[in-house]
């Protein structure tokens, strides 16, 4: 699959919180890049690096500071009418972190993934609505005996499941998945995964993979961004970006994972990303610049030219 | 190697409204010195639920101790009264939660919390404890460490708080430290140097840990005997090089398969399809013979015993039975197996070289 078609492009993005004040976060500060239609873009980094809050930046959970969303071409942060902005929220949805936080205990299986439905005016009647949430739960993996249970009743891989079909309800394009296996067992994790994967190709479906486990990360996406204090590092294809990391920061990503392995274990060196290594001076201009095909990294001219040297 | 901890066929139960859970069904495993041996398994296996029954730390109003011993220092430490417990605990066996961010007391100082075993467990004046908690704190790597006691756990990161719970439990130099999880909460760079540190203070000390984790990357990295269980029983035990070169249980099988490897893409993950079993009413015979492929009659009605596999390395499973069919692996741990010489896949040119 080459996807060329730019579904979303994230221009000069900036969300600053407190801004203006003593204690004020940059959490995104200035990024861009594109996602193109029908693949993963994985967005990985540490907590407080920023990747959660691009996200929800991206879906219009927070007013962006400065920058531009453009979904289709069409600006995702500008004013819209009531029916334009509906249109919007069908197109894009979220599948959050936490199965056990992110689903109302008090709300029926059923009025859970019909919400959407509801909202959107998608179901005729009663019984079309019963229908598509059953056919949801057929689609990822549960069935119809379970719509009239409440969210207590599953376990975590179930209660992600039931987020997945809430996703799915309104029949989005694009997807962002915020950390969806974090919270759950190796053996689940493997299960929604695949899962997520098979939905794509039936549907074409567009995901952005906010994630910290890298391994699963690069097994799912086809292009990654790292991202550090609030600004995007290296984008590069998946392969690439393991077999020519060249930010200093994202080699030392890599090189913390441990590898169920033991003889790699016991090799394993561990670098140690110390930010003063760059040593910009205050006229030099840091942009991202694209080293390989494809493969962007934040760098100086001068870091340019080694890393050309390096990897061409 | 000295043993310095027996569990043997440790069985018990909890009394809950829903019925009697068996949490835990019959675990025997020892502990060595100076070793670390890692449990692994999915939540609900019972690995946590065994280590709270070393530190006695289950609630006693409807835990039952059904069967078994846990021998420390030729003590049945589940025959001991609270009070002895307590000298024991903190003392000679500590323990490190998952969570840095609840298990430090929110109102007092870091110092004061690494000061109250040392004064507890150790007959020295309050001047000379709060000078062993600098020293701790040093030890693990907390920088400026005369200013940091003075603060209170919200003033530090994640990893720090990790690095003041293990200073708490390192205070009285324990002969086993118990680490439920111990960076599962923390980003991958912070792991690693938490897994540097624990690894370095170990060869110091000389203590045995008992690491919990169902990450079985960190496994490899810290283990040195590796334990898999599952609903409420060990499935195999043995050194890290045959748990994860040469695995005989379906389950460590299906649990080694569903990591994706960095360097192979597209082919589907291998997923262990189901769940883990109802403790409420435990399966009959080996409990994962319901998610199991390779699972035969037998498995359904007879739990399997173990059998051994090497001097260190057992497996609980019918297929190492004389009369068991041979069956094939999945590919993917045939291509471990290659690696581990004594395993009937080895390829000695393959000499385990990663990549």
């Amino acid at each position: 699959m080459k996807p060329t078609e730019k579904l979303l492009q994230i221009k000069h993005l900036k969300q600053y919180f407190n801004e203006g004040k003593a204690n004020e976060v940059r959490a995104v500060d200035d990024v861009s890049f594109d996602i193109y239609k029908g693949e993963t873009l994985g967005l990985v980094g540490e907590s407080g690096c920023g990747k959660s809050t691009t996200g929800r930046t991206i879906i219009r959970l927070y007013d962006a500071t400065d920058g531009e969303v453009l979904y289709d071409g069409i600006s995702v942060h500008s004013k819209k009418s009531k029916k334009e902005l509906k249109d919007l929220n069908r197109k894009m949805q979220m599948i959050f972190q936490d199965p056990y936080a992110s689903l109302n205990p008090r709300m029926k299986v059923m009025d859970i993934i019909a919400e959407g439905i509801d909202i959107h005016g998608l179901a005729k009647n009663d019984k079309e609505r019963k229908k598509r949430v059953y056919d949801l739960l057929e689609t990822v993996g549960l069935n119809k005996e379970h719509a009239n249970r409440y969210p207590h009743e599953f376990s975590g891989g179930q209660r992600q499941r039931i987020g997945i079909a809430r996703a799915l309800a309104v029949e989005p394009e694009f997807i962002i998945a915020d950390e969806p296996i974090s919270a759950l067992d190796v053996s689940i994790q493997a299960q929604v995964v695949n899962l997520l994967k098979e939905l794509q190709e039936e549907k074409g479906l567009t995901y952005l993979f906010i994630a910290h486990d890298l391994s699963m990360v690069k097994y799912i996406s086809d292009r990654i961004g790292v991202m550090y204090f609030g600004k995007l590092v290296e984008l590069a294809p998946a392969e690439d970006l393991y077999t020519h990391a060249m930010h200093p920061y994202t080699q030392s990503l890599l090189s913390a994972i441990p590898f169920p392995d033991p003889n790699y274990e016991r090799t394993r060196v561990r670098k140690i990303y110390d930010p003063k290594v760059h040593n910009y001076q205050p006229d030099e201009e840091v942009k991202m610049h694209e080293v390989r095909p494809n493969h962007f990294v934040y760098c100086s001219e001068k870091e340019l030219e080694a890393l050309k040297a390096e990897h061409l | 190697m000295e043993k310095i901890l027996e569990v043997k066929d440790l069985e018990l139960s909890f009394h809950t409204f829903a019925g009697e859970v068996k949490a835990i069904r019959g675990v025997d495993f020892d502990l060595k010195k100076g070793e670390t041996l890692a449990i692994v398994g999915e939540s609900g296996s019972g690995k946590s639920v065994t280590t709270k029954a070393i530190m006695r730390l289950l609630p006693e109003n409807n835990t039952e101790y059904k069967n078994g011993q846990i021998l420390f220092d030729g003590k049945d430490i589940l025959k001991l009264s609270e009070k002895e417990m307590q000298k024991i605990r903190g003392k000679d066996i500590s323990m490190i939660f998952q969570d840095p961010m609840t298990s430090l007391n929110p109102t007092m100082t870091v110092g004061k919390q690494i000061m109250e075993p040392i004064l507890k467990h150790q007959n020295v004046s309050k001047a000379e404890a709060k000078k062993k908690a600098i020293e701790l704190l040093q030890l693990v790597g907390m920088p400026k460490p005369e200013l940091r006691i003075k603060q209170y756990p919200h003033q530090f990161s994640g990893g720090q708080r990790q690095r003041i719970v293990i200073a708490i439990a390192l205070a009285c130099n324990p002969h086993i430290l118990i680490a439920d999880e111990p960076t599962t909460a923390l980003d991958v760079t912070i792991q690693a140097q938490i897994l540097e540190l624990m690894k370095s203070l170990q060869k110091k000390i000389n203590t045995s840990i008992i690491f919990i984790t169902h990450d079985l990357g960190v496994v490899a990295n810290v283990a040195d005997r590796v334990a898999v269980m599952y609903g409420g029983k060990i499935v195999e035990i043995g050194n890290v090089d045959e748990i994860f070169y040469n695995p005989q249980h379906p389950y460590t099988w299906g649990l080694l398969s569903s990591m994706p490897s960095l360097d192979a893409k597209d082919e589907k993950l291998y997923a262990i399809p189901g769940t883990p079993p109802d403790l409420l009413s435990p399966p009959k015979g080996d409990a994962f013979a319901l998610r199991s492929e390779y699972a035969m009659q037998i498995d359904l009605e007879e739990a399997p015993p173990f059998f051994k596999v090497s001097d260190t390395h057992y497996a609980a499973t019918w297929l190492l039975h004389p009369d068991a069919p041979t069956v094939e692996p999945p590919a993917i741990i045939i291509e471990r197996m290659k690696r581990f010489p004594g395993s009937r896949y080895y390829e000695a040119e393959n000499g385990g070289n990663h990549q």
